[in-house]
């Protein structure tokens, strides 16, 4: 892990993995003026950045309800002070009383220092926006972590995680870096899978033209989730579906909305559409994946460099209609477990979609439990964004980030007898969850939702 | 950067241990990068994952899931854990040479 006066942060990419998502890193004697510049054009550009800059009375509400700041009780996390870190520069260089005051009115000249402190707390924001849902003045300080990383990336500064998915997603079309070998691979191996532990013929179609649905699964399903695969492959076989899985985008997340919107998270959006007309499918259906859902459903319709010629829905109302209609049978005691869900952040406090995900799991489980605060007042997993490093204190840093959410999972009661299922329908919050329910041990097993539906089916 | 001399040849590795280049991999590779994660002899068990892991890299260029990991070695995944304390994807796939996983794992 890099060390910068007593910083914490995630290793950074090298200069070459920088290279390799199209950005010259700004040498250190240049960053403090580029930075200055770039802050300017995202002001000119953003209205929801500049609110926050000139709109904040530091009444102090978003600190209770930050889940990083509770975790960890460093103050720069309270999220104002964690925008304040860009606000003092804004002050200084774009306003009148902070050119002309300075530090009486606490503005403060940019250096290296404060962008590594920009990095260093800008990759502790989870960019989940609970702290925006209670803002009495509606700022949405996620808004200021993402231009500050946005910022931060054409300066040459990124999580080496986050470039090296950035890089995988260019030369792939998906963030682990699948081969379409490896994904028909997988695909039959699950296919069997099904055969043996439910006894129905599921096939997988890879790139099949003609079909009339696109399923875009995320690719960690490939590696670490093999009921959220299954489950939407016996949905689709279970209604009758003509479907296939697009290789050139195996993909439902997109990393670029967290860290560089403006090239990568855009470049993905047309690999998505180039992929939809060349299959010539009727609809696209979307897999489980939180921030990516945010991404595809919120920016691409302003954001495509193409015409969108296809309704594009989520798999979870997919399931619920079916669910509405009748037309879907599950057997809610199949799972004779008690199950709760987290609700990861960006479904249900940027896509409305806290009650489609009660429609699907009510159907699919008895024993369900709520957990509070929940819906859109919920609480972050703590690897929202994708703050996945593993590196040792930045992993300790991800155990304080999901404390408020181990109480949460804790005070239902699910994990009691060791037997309890954590649904988390979305690959972060799967990543994050899988060991973090072991370190705080919570006696659950994480699962997703689509998961549940594919064991709760009743076949004919 | 971080990295090994296994006989006589330096061998790149990034900040988490992964080695740079998978082709420079060959057992007495494995066999270091092993003592690194603090397991001081590779038994037939250790090489059944090990193994399994690279060949399918090699066809692949990718781990295979965990699941087909575990089916194929008929290993369960505390055993892959007991075996390699970091995990399958931290752990093994490191041992046998396999750039470090990206996204969401």
């Amino acid at each position: 892990m890099p060390e910068y006066k007593g910083l914490k942060m995630p290793a950074k990419a090298s200069v070459e993995d920088m290279r390799r998502i199209h950005i010259e890193p700004v040498p250190d004697d240049q960053k403090v003026e580029k930075a200055i510049q770039y802050l300017d054009e995202m002001r000119k550009k953003f209205r929801s950045f500049v609110l926050a800059m000139e709109s904040c009375v530091k009444c102090g509400l978003c600190a209770e309800n930050c889940h990083t700041y509770l975790g960890t009780r460093d103050p720069n996390n309270i999220p104002t002070n964690r925008a304040e870190l860009i606000r003092k520069i804004y002050r200084r260089y774009f306003t009148l009383e902070g050119r002309w005051f300075g530090k009486l009115v606490g503005a403060e000249d940019l250096n290296l220092d404060i962008i590594e402190q920009w990095y260093s707390y800008f990759y502790q924001c989870n960019e989940c926006r609970r702290c925006a849902h209670v803002c009495p003045f509606g700022i949405d300080t996620c808004e200021v972590t993402m231009i500050g990383r946005q910022i931060l990336h054409w300066l040459g500064i990124v999580p080496k995680l986050h470039a090296d998915v950035g890089a995988a997603m260019e030369r792939t079309g998906n963030h682990t870096g699948l081969t379409k070998p490896a994904i028909v691979d997988t695909l039959e191996f699950l296919s069997e899978e099904i055969k043996d532990e439910f006894g129905v013929d599921v096939e997988f179609p890879v790139d099949k033209e003609g079909a009339d649905i696109m399923y875009v699964p995320s690719s960690a399903d490939f590696l670490l989730n093999p009921y959220t695969l299954m489950g939407a492959g016996m949905f689709f076989t279970y209604i009758g579906a003509n479907w296939t899985i697009p290789s050139t985008i195996t993909e439902a997340g997109n990393f670029g909305l967290l860290f560089d919107q403006q090239h990568t998270m855009r470049h993905n959006f047309t690999r998505l559409l180039h992929a939809a007309q060349k299959l010539g499918v009727k609809k696209i259906v979307w897999g489980e994946c939180g921030h990516g859902w945010r991404a595809w459903k919120m920016y691409l319709p302003g954001m495509a460099d193409l015409p969108i010629r296809w309704p594009i829905t989520h798999i979870h109302d997919e399931v619920a209609y079916y669910i509405r209609t009748n037309q879907l049978k599950l057997d809610p005691n199949k799972i004779g477990r008690p199950v709760t869900l987290h609700d990861p952040c960006n479904y249900v406090r940027a896509c409305g979609m806290a009650e489609t995900l009660r429609t699907v799991i009510r159907a699919c489980v008895a024993d369900f439990r709520e957990m509070y605060p929940n819906k859109e007042n919920n609480f972050c997993c703590g690897g929202g964004s994708a703050i996945l490093f593993d590196d040792p204190e930045m992993y300790q840093l991800r155990i304080k980030f999901s404390q408020k959410k181990a109480e949460q999972v804790r005070a239902t009661g699910v994990g009691r007898d060791g037997n309890g299922i954590l649904c988390a329908p979305c690959s972060i919050c799967k990543a994050q969850l899988y060991p973090m329910v072991e370190e705080h041990q919570l006696g659950v097993e994480v699962k997703g939702l689509i998961d549940l539906v594919g064991m709760a089916l009743v076949w004919k | 950067m971080p990295s090994i001399n296994v006989n006589g040849v330096e061998i790149e590795q990034d900040e988490d241990g992964f080695i740079v280049d998978p082709n420079l991999w060959n057992e007495d590779v494995a066999k270091a990068l092993a003592a690194q994660e603090g397991i001081s002899e590779l038994t037939d068990e250790h090489w059944k994952v090990v193994n399994y892991l690279r060949n399918y890299y090699l066809q692949f260029q990718i781990a295979p899931m965990i699941r087909k990991l575990c089916k194929e070695t008929g290993f369960s995944l505390k055993k892959i854990y007991e075996l390699f304390p970091s995990g399958p994807a931290k752990g093994a796939c490191k041992v046998a040479g396999l750039p470090k996983p990206t996204g969401c794992v």
